[in-house]
């Protein structure tokens, strides 16, 4: 056991923080980011050597470990950087390529995932397919010689405005199961039926999109895996996500818990016992959170898998951020009822305060999550058939 | 970074789980917890044997040990001696090897409850304790009594056998009545230094981080031994047909328990480690040792309540052994050992307006 970083792992940090401290002087939440300042972000990330940190190196990644990912999680949140613009290309089609793609495939994609230079998508929810992702209708139908037609309507897709390509899951088996009958395609967001628009979120922000398929061809050479076995590879692509994402998503609320407190001394509300208490509890179980993830991260390096730990880290992690963000408005007594312009912050907190509403649904919903804690880790009955 | 347990560790506590699962099923536990002294007599010598009381134990050993004895509400004094009586006489070079529990009766600042007032005075026979603490865990089923008291110096820390003359214990009715309370009273006992004046504030400091390192352990293992006592009957009780724990409105409320449970056990073995580490006790010590007591103790209280309210009828009665659990998750809740305010100190390290930045979340623990 040792909660410090290895000489490695603190060579890796200090480098880091010392390349951030350089391009990010301040860590200024309400700055925002063109499309333009973040592919150029993205694209200087590449080339200092922080782009596929935990990718084998005969892909072009850097071959590092997992402690090394969290690294960087950690320091990018502390210097407000925003996110990688390929963040699913990164996280989530590129290790599912090296893991299920054809050679053919990995040559093609993944220079440009790891460059930035070719933005990925992801096709898995629908109107009809939310927790039950399974469930998904998009239908592909064959088209001979070599190739398949698809028609469906895809939503919550984020970056779909700005993505070249789209990791997708339709149903190539009709008549088959429905675990069965799928299959992941890599679709081309330029094809033709391939029409995109935003979807605004209840706090007026358009992070995601809705993706309407009319007969947009792919090819034989787009299929991920084995036609029908959609399924799996899909399973796959969340497992990346639950890999070190929960670690990412806690670094980004243990910076949001410092803007928290600066927000507290600013308006003067560090002196109210209500609120210290408050702090105090989100502080101490948010490390709880933050170690939680370490010890999913030395159960991962040890195993190749995440340990049961893993699985309650985005249910923890929606909860207090939530808290965290009501919190933040509360502090704030009447100036609260203001927004944008006229608020603290630029209405930073107003917008965070809205869009956490979010984070019990997205990515898995809490009671999705709290159903597969039951199951896989305490072992309690299936609560369906 | 690599936060897991070594395999020495985990044998350790494999180990510690066979013995006390083979010693103490829980109807056994329930007979001691009604019985004189609320523990097992005659543990002592099986306990030393098993390593124990090694003084070569690291923290997150101890830790481990601690876990497991709150999963089965190990019935002897263990926990008394080395999470309270321990860290002092360790502080003076002497290993501690007899059943023991710690008394303050020099509290400094607001007396917290439990705490009294006690005399050391100096004559040419050596020390001796005058004065009373209406409150010390165990008092009535250990050898040995470590007490703060006062000197003309300052306080000062001493060691006295409860068999001393002029020594008085009284076993007082208890919420836990596995971990008895006792008032205890010193006339003119002779009494050994353990620290002198000069020391003792340190000494103190640092016993107390120890001692709510252990204090976090046991609430999460007291946590994990109501959570799996409600899981498994979840898991065979039957109603409508079906399992209950197939039922979302009771397999939800345990998985709550158990991410309190997980969070809790991260924070304390991460205190353990640290205590272990960190020989000085810094600001990121004590304050990871806050935070592992006060999620820890919430975990204890919350699961043992849903693991109540899974178990229904069953879990309200007196013969059903939960409400054991939630005794011990009460009784760690409210014990003033180690300072009664762990979110007040936590706020403050927190929001110290002299910080000029180094002390903020992300780098609290100097990473």
């Amino acid at each position: 056991m040792n909660l410090h970083d290895d000489p490695a792992e603190a060579a890796f940090r200090a480098g880091l923080r010392e390349w951030l401290r350089s391009r990010l002087p301040d860590d200024d939440p309400s700055r925002t980011w063109s499309t333009a300042q973040l592919r150029e972000w993205s694209h200087d990330l590449s080339e200092a050597g922080y782009a596929g940190i935990t990718w084998p190196k005969e892909y072009g990644g850097q071959g590092l470990t997992a402690a090394h990912q969290a690294i960087f999680a950690e320091e990018t949140a502390r210097a407000g950087a925003p996110d990688h613009i390929n963040i699913i290309g990164m996280n989530m089609v590129g290790p599912t390529l090296i893991a299920h793609g054809t050679d053919e495939q990995k040559a093609r994609y993944l220079p440009g995932i790891l460059s930035g230079r070719t933005l990925f998508c992801q096709g898995f929810s629908e109107p009809e397919a939310g927790s039950d992702l399974a469930a998904v209708r998009t239908v592909a139908r064959r088209a001979e010689p070599d190739g398949y037609l698809l028609d469906g309507e895809k939503v919550w897709s984020s970056y779909a405005h700005l993505a070249d390509h789209c990791l997708l899951l339709a149903r190539t088996g009709p008549a088959e199961p429905k675990h069965r009958g799928l299959t992941c395609f890599l679709l081309d967001m330029r094809a033709p039926g391939v029409k995109v628009s935003p979807l605004r979120q209840l706090n007026g922000d358009t992070d995601f999109n809705q993706i309407i398929l009319t007969d947009a061809p792919v090819g034989d050479a787009d299929v991920v895996g084995e036609v029908g076995r959609g399924w799996s590879v899909a399973l796959s692509t969340l497992a990346h996500e639950r890999g070190t994402f929960g670690v990412t998503l806690t670094a980004r609320l243990v910076a949001q818990f410092d803007r928290l407190l600066r927000l507290v001394r600013e308006v003067g509300a560090d002196g109210d016992p209500a609120v210290r208490r408050e702090l105090a509890t989100l502080h101490a179980r948010l490390q709880g959170l933050r170690y939680t993830g370490y010890r999913s991260l030395a159960a991962l390096r040890r195993s190749g898998e995440p340990g049961a730990e893993a699985s309650i880290l985005k249910l923890e992690w929606s909860l207090l951020h939530q808290r965290v963000c009501a919190l933040a408005l509360r502090v704030q007594g009447p100036a609260a009822l203001l927004d944008s312009g006229d608020a603290a912050w630029q209405g930073y907190w107003q917008r965070q305060r809205l869009r956490s509403r979010a984070n019990t649904i997205e990515g898995g919903t809490s009671e999705i999550l709290r159903g597969i804690v039951a199951e896989r880790v305490l072992d309690l009955p299936r609560s369906r058939q | 970074m690599d936060f897991a347990l070594t395999d020495e560790q985990r044998e350790i506590r494999r180990a510690a789980r066979d013995h006390l699962e083979r010693r103490y099923p829980a109807t056994r536990v329930c007979a001691l917890a009604e019985g004189p002294g609320g523990s097992e007599a005659g543990a002592w010598p099986e306990l030393i044997r098993q390593g124990w009381l090694d003084d070569d134990l690291g923290m997150v050993e101890l830790a481990l040990l601690a876990e497991e004895s709150g999963r089965c509400l190990h019935p002897t004094p263990w926990w008394t001696t080395v999470a309270l009586a321990a860290p002092y006489a360790r502080a003076a070079g002497e290993p501690l090897t007899v059943p023991a529990t710690f008394a303050d009766g020099a509290p400094d600042g607001a007396a917290p409850t439990g705490a009294g007032t006690v005399r050391a005075t100096r004559s040419r026979r050596g020390w001796s304790l005058s004065g009373q603490v209406p409150a010390a865990p165990q008092a009535g089923a250990v050898r040995c009594v470590v007490v703060r008291a006062r000197t003309e110096e300052g306080p000062a820390v001493f060691a006295c056998d409860t068999g001393s003359p002029g020594l008085v214990v009284e076993e007082l009715s208890t919420l836990d009545t596995l971990r008895r309370m006792a008032q205890v009273r010193w006339d003119g006992t002779p009494a050994r230094l353990l620290t002198e004046p000069a020391r003792t504030p340190e000494v103190a400091r640092l016993a107390r981080l120890r001692g709510g390192a252990l204090l976090a352990a046991e609430a999460v293992g007291v946590a994990a031994g109501a959570l799996d006592m409600a899981v498994t009957h979840a898991r065979q009780r039957e109603q409508f047909g079906r399992p209950i724990g197939s039922f979302q409105a009771v397999a939800h409320q345990l998985t709550d328990a158990y991410v309190g449970t997980e969070l809790a056990r991260s924070l304390a073995y991460r205190a353990a480690w640290l205590v272990q580490n960190d020989p000085e006790g810094s600001l990121a010590c004590a304050q990871a040792v806050d935070e592992a007591v006060l999620v820890a103790r919430d975990a204890a209280v919350r699961t043992c309540e849903t693991a109540v309210q899974i178990t229904g009828g069953m879990g309200v009665t007196w013969e059903y052994p939960l409400h054991r659990w939630l005794r011990r998750a009460l009784w760690l809740d409210a014990f003033p050992g180690f300072g009664d305010d762990p979110h007040g100190r936590v706020a403050e390290r927190l929001l110290r307006r002299d910080d000029a930045g180094g002390i903020t979340p992300t780098t609290l623990d100097g990473r």
